[in-house]
């Protein structure tokens, strides 16, 4: 059946369908820069979505969470194989998502009769030889893309983007963590919010109406009923090799407080 | 289920260091005629942790290879390994250690513990064994280690033989071609004298650098301090601070106290 071009397309397009449908609901991964680093910041209900790859090196993904483990396995492993085949300095960001977790997710959306990744990640890396390759993103097809100041995947296509709109600007130096995290818990608010309100357009004509600071304000207090806000940071000011710290309930209180 | 075994992944993909092949070579061309060996390194327990030196020197056979060889080698936040033997496989073991314990970490989100990873040294060096029965290839390290919490908290020694099977030793351990040199002196002196434990880190630290120099005297393969040049062994404190280097700047002062020029 598939040997025709026509079912060919129809089927990849009925996977886009079946992947936006599974996505849609899900929360948004923010990853800004400040002075010190790279923060990445999400909504969680109760499973992590923001871990260490490699020393200098972090992953977080939406979607299913069996799908995000299997990704951020196989980064992993793709990261340690070459950092014991050439050296740790090798490691690097863009190697990991061109020739790594770019192809594997490709592969897995092609193969029409097995389940594809219900998953979009955003990986990122300190200080990267190319200032503007900080973030990647790939989506569930495989397609991915570098940025430099900012990135977000989110639900839907088109939250991410509200999310950068948000973001756009800044580039987080002379910002201090604590300025970072409510940045982008805004901004993660902002993706939240679009998203929301998207899924409640009667129409594809229909504009999504602005955002308010209330409407912010409601977006993160409802994550926390059912929820809590995961962030993570590579930090150059660490002294060990590696660079990621989970950051505590503690450090993100401050960017909450306002909200409760 | 991912048991986040790093050497099993290695060996699926046909990239772990094949001991069989080069087994297999040397069964085809004869061993090489020099390989280079020879080594002192000595751990021992003193009150806040333990002390973990080597001397710098790399032979083989007759001849000085190298003097100023790292054979103390930190694999964790927590761990040292110091290694003698033949260094080609001695560091390619504590790079696949190092990288396994941060593939174990990242992978299932704990630590491995401590059984774990003496199992995975013991692993290792089972690997090894078809390099060691050739005699190029022995590998006879020790692992130290802080523990913070649980049962095994605390600094611990484990020694293991080329077979790949671990001990704990208590208050000290030594291996290498200088060490049956000095291992008679460390029993004395932790037994009559006054026992390791109870020393601060400056009596260990002396007597650690007095034991590398009376190996030095009578082991051709165990390299001594050397002034003229600025060799100093590898010292490292292993606390509940974590690892840290001994610098060369100190070690010059206690030489200094110990009168030994070099």
């Amino acid at each position: 059946m598939l040997d025709e071009p026509y079912r060919w397309v129809e089927a990849i397009r009925n996977r886009r369908e079946y992947l936006a449908d599974q996505l849609e609901g899900a929360s948004p991964v923010v990853g800004v820069c400040y002075t010190d680093g790279v923060l990445l910041l999400t909504s969680t209900p109760g499973p992590r979505k923001v871990f260490e790859v490699y020393n200098q090196v972090a992953f977080a993904g939406v979607g299913h969470p069996a799908d995000i483990e299997k990704l951020r396995k196989a980064i992993i492993d793709i990261a340690h194989v070459e950092a014991f085949n050439l050296s740790a300095s090798d490691v690097s960001l863009q190697r990991l998502v061109a020739f790594g977790l770019g192809p594997l997710m490709k592969a897995a959306f092609d193969e029409i009769f097995r389940s594809p990744h219900i998953a979009r990640v955003i990986v990122t890396e300190l200080d990267p030889s190319d200032p503007l390759e900080t973030f990647y993103t790939i989506d569930a097809d495989g397609s991915f893309s570098p940025s430099g100041a900012a990135a977000a995947v989110a639900g839907t296509v088109d939250s991410a983007a509200a999310i950068l709109a948000y973001l756009k600007g800044r580039d987080g130096s002379g910002e201090s963590l604590t300025d970072a995290l409510a940045r982008a818990l805004d901004a993660w608010a902002v993706g939240r919010v679009f998203a929301a309100r998207e899924a409640d357009k009667s129409s594809e004509d229909d504009e999504v109406a602005p955002t308010t600071q209330d409407d912010l304000a409601t977006a993160v207090r409802d994550a926390l009923v059912s929820g809590r806000i995961e962030a993570a940071v590579l930090d150059r000011r660490m002294p060990k090799k590696t660079k990621f710290r989970l950051l505590p309930a503690a450090d993100i209180e401050g960017a909450l407080a306002r909200f409760r | 289920m991912d048991s986040g075994d790093f050497l099993s992944i290695l060996k699926e993909r046909g990239q772990l260091p094949g001991a069989a092949e080069a087994t297999q070579a040397v069964a085809q061309n004869g061993a090489p005629g020099m390989h280079t060996e020879g080594t002192t390194i000595l751990a021992l327990r003193y009150r806040d942790g333990v002390l973990v030196a080597g001397d710098r020197r790399a032979t083989a056979g007759n001849v000085v290879v190298y003097d100023r060889a790292a054979k103390v080698l930190s694999v964790d936040d927590r761990s040292v390994l110091a290694l003698s033997g033949s260094p080609a496989n001695a560091y390619e073991i504590a790079r696949l250690l190092e990288i396994s314990f941060q593939h174990y970490r990242r992978t299932q989100l704990q630590e491995l513990s401590l059984d774990g990873r003496l199992r995975t040294l013991s692993r290792l060096l089972r690997d090894n064994l078809p390099m060691a029965m050739q005699g190029i290839g022995a590998v006879v390290p020790i692992y130290i280690t802080h523990e913070k919490d649980g049962p095994q908290a605390g600094g611990r020694i484990y020694f293991y033989d080329v077979l790949g099977a671990n001990f704990e030793t208590v208050d000290f351990c030594t291996t290498g071609s200088g060490s049956p040199i000095i291992r008679g002196a460390l029993y004395f002196l932790n037994r009559w004298e006054r026992p390791f434990v109870e020393r601060d880190e400056a009596e260990a630290l002396r007597l650690v650098l007095q034991m590398l120099e009376t190996a030095a005297e009578f082991d051709t393969a165990t390299g001594g301090f050397k002034s003229t040049a600025a060799i100093y062994p590898q010292v490292m404190r292993v606390t509940g601070d974590g690892i840290t280097d001994i610098c060369e700047a100190d070690l010059a002062t206690h030489y200094a106290h110990l009168q030994v020029g070099g």
